[in-house]
C-alpha cells in the first residue's frame, strides 16, 4: 500500500476522479455564464449572441450602476464593522472577561444562527413607526427627542444606516467566535514576556497580538468581503431593496434582470462582474497582507 | 503488474463508488400509487391520472382560490377512478421565476397560476398554452364564464384572445370608515376629486390619517396616482404611454404625479406610508386608524370577518373620484386577480374531463363558501350575503366600462420602475418629472 500511495501516478489517478467532479461543479457554471453574457433574452425564448455589449450596456444602465455604487458602500460600512467589532468583542472577551466566557461567547454568537428573515423582521418591528412606534421610535419618544422619530426603512438614507447596523449586529459573533479561537492560540509566554517588557495596552495589541492572528484576520476579511458583496437576503427580507433602488445590491439587481426583466444574458454579465470583483480583491488582500508582514 | 492492477482496481472502485453516489435512485423506486386508485384495479392504476396544479394561494386556507379549486378537484375526485391533484405553492414573488423556468423546460402542468397582461401575452405568443375560449365552447361549458370577465381578460392580452380563466371579479375604489367620516363632517362620500382633498382636509383637521396605504408593496401607492391619471386622462391613459401614443412625459401625466406628490406633502396619507404592508393598512382603516384605504374588493373577505371592529357595516366604498368629463362614475377600476392557464402540451381528455367537472361549479361554490366573486357566473346569489358582498354586487353591477391597474400594460421593467420609484415620489426624494421621465425611458425601451 506504500508503494502504491508513494507513486505519483496512483495519487493522481485516485485524485483524478474528484477532480473531475470539482472542475465540473465549480468552473463549468462559471464558464456557462460567460457564454451566457455574451447573449441577450432569455433563453428559448429571443436568445440572441450579442457580443461584449451586455458589458458595456452595464454602464449606462441606471439601476445598475445604483446597485454597484451601494453594494460597495455597503462593504465599505459592513466589512469592517463585521471584523472590527467581531476583534473589539473577542479582545473584550479575551482580556477583560475572566467569568462566564463560555456563556458571553454563547451569547453573542446567537444572531449568526438565527435566519436572516426573523432577524429582518424582528429589526423591521424595532425600526417600525406606523402604525405603532417601534422600540426606536418608542426610545426617542420616551427621552423627548421627538424630532428624530422618523420611518426609518421609508427612507433613502436611513434605509440604508438601517441595513448596515442589522447586518453588523448578525455577524458579529461569527467573527468574534474566529478571533477569539486565534487568540486563544496565542501562547501565553510571550503575551507574560511582553507584559514583563513593558508592553501594554495598544502597544501589546499592535506589536504582539495583532501579528500573531494576522492570518485570521486576513481570513475574516475575505469572508466578509465575499458575504458583503453577495448582499441579497438580508436586503430583500428587511427593505425589499427600496425605497426606490437605495437598497438593492447587485446580486438583487441581477435578479431583477433574470427573473423580472428576461434579461439572463445581461444578468449572467452582472454575475461576471461580481465574480471579478470578489477575485480581485481577494487578491488584493492577500498582496497587501503578504506585502506587509 | 501487481501494482498496476492494484492502482487501476482503486481508481475503478473509487469512480463506481462516486457514480453510486451521483446516481438518481428514483429510477429504482417503485412509483408510488395514486390517492385515488387505491381501490381501483391493475388497469384502473394503468389509466390513473395526475394533475398537477401550480398555485400562489395556500390548498388549506378557506378564503384562498387554492381551497376552491382543491375542494372542487375533492369532489370530482369522488367521481372518477385514478385522479390526484398534485398541489404545488410558490409564493407569488416566485411564480413569474417559476413560471419561466419551467417555460423555457416546456414543462408547464397541466394547470398554472400566472398574470394575466403583458406576462401572459408572452406565453400566448410562446403557443404554450390552450386557447380557453375554444376549449370551453368544444366542452359546452363557455357559458360559466362572466362576460365582464372574459371581455377584461381579452383586453389585458391586446385582443389576442381567452386563453385563461378568472380567479377572480375585483373592481377597485376607496373604502371609507364610516364613523371616521361623520366624525369629520364628511356629509357624502366623494364624487369629484376636488370633494376628495375636500374630505382629506377635513379629516386632518379633526386628528385622523385621511387615506392609508400598504406602501410597502408599492403597487398600493401607484392604484392611487393611476387613480388621479385616468380620471384626468382617459381609461386608456397608461395603455397610450406605454405604446407611444402619449408619452408619460405628458404634462397631464406629470400632473397625476404631482397630485399624488402633494397629497403626500400635505399630509393626506398615513406617516411613513411606504413602510406599512397592505394587511397593516386593513387593520388601520377597520380599527380606525385611518379614514380611507385605496383597494380591490377582495378586501370583502377582511371586512366580513370578525377582526373588523369597524363592524358589519361600518366600512363603506365609492368609486373612484372624477377629475374632469375623461371618465364618469360609472368605470371602474377592475382586474381578474391571478387567473389559470393550462398547458398545451399535456392537455387530454382527462384535463378536459376535470374542466368539464369543476368550472361550471366554480362561480357558485366559490359565493356559497367564501362569499366572494370568481368571474364565473352565478346561478343564485346565496340569502345570507353579508353587507360588504352585497356591496360589492352592486357596484360590479354599475359597472359600464373598466380600466386597469397602472402596470397592466407596462413590461416588467417599467413595471419594476413604476412600482420601486413611487416610494421616493412619496418622500419627495424625486419630483414628479423625474419619475415620468424614468417611466418615458424604460417603455421607450420596448417600443
Amino acid at each position: 500500500m506504500e508503494r502504491v500511495l508513494g507513486d505519483k501516478k496512483a495519487i493522481a489517478l485516485m485524485v483524478l476522479p474528484a477532480l473531475i467532479i470539482f472542475i465540473v461543479i465549480i468552473f463549468v457554471p462559471i464558464i456557462w455564464t460567460f457564454v451566457y453574457s455574451l447573449f441577450s433574452g432569455m433563453p428559448g425564448f429571443k436568445f440572441e449572441f450579442v457580443g461584449f455589449s451586455n458589458y458595456i450596456d452595464m454602464w449606462s444602465n441606471k439601476q445598475t450602476v445604483e446597485a454597484i455604487k451601494m453594494n460597495w458602500k455597503y462593504i465599505f460600512f459592513v466589512t469592517p464593522g463585521q471584523v472590527g467589532f467581531g476583534l473589539l468583542v473577542s479582545l473584550m472577551m479575551y482580556f477583560s472577561i475572566k467569568k462566564y466566557r463560555t456563556l458571553s461567547r454563547t451569547i453573542v454568537f446567537i444572531p449568526t444562527i438565527l435566519p436572516t428573515v426573523a432577524v429582518a423582521q424582528m429589526f423591521a418591528k424595532m425600526y417600525e413607526m406606523v402604525p405603532n412606534y417601534g422600540l426606536i421610535n418608542a426610545l426617542l419618544d420616551l427621552v423627548g427627542l421627538d424630532k428624530y422619530i422618523q420611518p426609518f426603512l421609508g427612507q433613502p438614507n436611513t434605509a440604508f444606516g438601517a441595513l448596515v447596523v442589522m447586518d453588523i449586529w448578525t455577524a458579529i459573533g461569527f467573527y468574534t467566535v474566529i478571533i477569539y479561537g486565534a487568540l486563544v492560540d496565542i501562547p501565553h509566554e510571550i503575551l507574560e514576556a511582553a507584559r514583563i517588557d513593558g508592553a501594554s495596552g495598544v502597544k501589546l495589541f499592535t506589536k504582539i497580538v495583532f501579528p500573531m492572528i494576522r492570518t485570521i484576520m486576513i481570513t475574516c476579511l475575505v469572508f466578509s468581503f465575499t458575504g458583503t458583496i453577495k448582499l441579497y437576503e438580508s436586503a430583500t427580507a428587511l427593505t425589499k431593496g427600496g425605497p426606490g433602488f437605495a437598497t438593492t445590491s447587485m446580486t438583487m439587481n441581477m435578479y431583477q434582470n433574470a427573473f423580472l426583466f428576461d434579461q439572463y444574458g445581461y444578468a449572467s454579465a452582472v454575475a461576471i462582474l461580481i465574480l471579478i470583483q470578489c477575485l480581485l480583491v481577494t487578491f488584493i488582500i492577500n498582496k497587501i497582507s503578504r506585502e506587509k508582514y | 503488474m501487481k501494482r498496476k492492477v492494484l492502482v487501476l482496481s482503486m481508481a475503478l472502485l473509487l469512480m463506481v463508488s462516486l457514480l453510486t453516489g451521483c446516481a438518481d435512485t428514483k429510477g429504482t423506486q417503485t412509483p408510488p400509487a395514486s390517492k385515488g386508485n387505491t381501490t381501483g384495479t391493475s388497469s384502473d392504476k394503468f389509466k390513473s391520472r395526475t394533475i398537477k396544479f401550480l398555485s400562489v394561494w395556500p390548498e388549506d386556507d378557506k378564503n384562498s382560490n387554492g381551497w376552491i379549486i382543491s375542494e372542487l378537484s375533492k369532489q370530482y375526485g369522488e367521481t372518477v377512478d385514478g385522479f390526484d391533484l398534485e398541489y404545488e405553492y410558490v409564493a407569488i414573488d416566485q411564480l413569474d421565476q417559476k413560471v419561466k423556468i419551467l417555460m423555457s423546460s416546456d414543462d408547464l402542468p397541466e394547470i398554472c397560476t400566472y398574470e394575466s397582461g403583458v406576462r401572459l401575452k408572452q406565453v400566448i405568443q410562446a403557443d404554450m398554452i390552450i386557447d380557453v375560449e375554444k376549449t370551453f365552447t368544444e366542452l359546452g361549458i363557455r357559458d360559466c364564464l362572466d362576460e365582464g370577465a372574459v371581455s377584461l381578460l381579452k383586453n389585458l392580452v391586446d385582443g389576442l384572445g381567452l386563453y385563461c380563466v378568472p380567479l377572480g371579479m375585483n373592481m377597485e375604489g376607496f373604502w371609507y370608515h364610516k364613523g371616521l367620516f361623520e366624525q369629520a363632517g364628511i356629509e357624502k362620500v366623494p364624487e369629484t376629486w376636488d370633494e376628495l382633498l375636500e374630505a382629506c382636509e377635513k379629516l386632518k383637521a379633526a386628528g385622523i390619517t385621511p387615506i392609508v396605504q400598504g406602501g410597502s408593496d408599492n403597487w398600493p401607492m401607484t392604484r392611487v396616482l393611476n387613480a388621479y391619471l385616468v380620471r384626468s386622462v382617459g381609461l386608456n391613459a397608461v395603455q397610450d404611454a406605454v405604446t407611444g401614443k402619449r408619452s408619460f412625459t405628458d404634462p397631464e401625466y406629470v400632473a397625476a404625479a404631482k397630485m399624488f406628490q402633494d397629497m403626500a406633502k400635505k399630509g393626506y396619507f398615513a406617516e411613513g406610508m411606504n413602510t406599512i404592508d397592505p394587511g397593516t393598512a386593513t387593520s388601520m382603516l377597520m380599527n380606525g386608524q385611518a379614514a380611507m384605504n385605496y383597494d380591490g374588493s377582495w378586501k370583502a373577505s377582511n371586512l366580513n370577518s370578525e377582526d373588523n371592529a369597524a363592524g358589519p357595516e361600518g366600512i363603506g366604498f365609492f368609486n373612484v373620484p372624477v377629475v374632469n368629463d375623461s371618465s364618469t362614475l360609472l368605470d371602474y377600476s377592475m382586474n381578474c386577480g391571478n387567473i389559470l392557464m393550462f398547458s398545451k402540451k399535456k392537455y387530454d381528455d382527462k384535463v378536459a374531463d376535470w374542466m368539464k367537472f369543476v368550472f361550471p361549479k366554480l362561480g357558485d361554490f366559490a359565493m356559497q363558501e367564501t362569499g366572494s366573486f370568481k368571474g364565473f357566473a352565478i346561478s343564485k346569489m346565496p340569502e345570507d350575503t353579508t353587507y360588504y358582498t352585497q356591496l360589492v354586487a352592486e357596484h360590479l353591477a354599475k359597472a359600464q366600462n373598466a380600466f386597469l391597474w397602472f402596470e397592466a400594460k407596462m413590461d416588467s421593467e417599467t413595471s419594476t420602475i413604476a412600482q420601486n420609484s413611487i416610494s421616493l415620489l412619496y418622500t419627495g426624494e424625486i419630483t414628479p418629472e423625474d419619475y415620468m421621465r424614468m417611466l418615458e425611458e424604460t417603455a421607450a425601451k420596448s417600443r
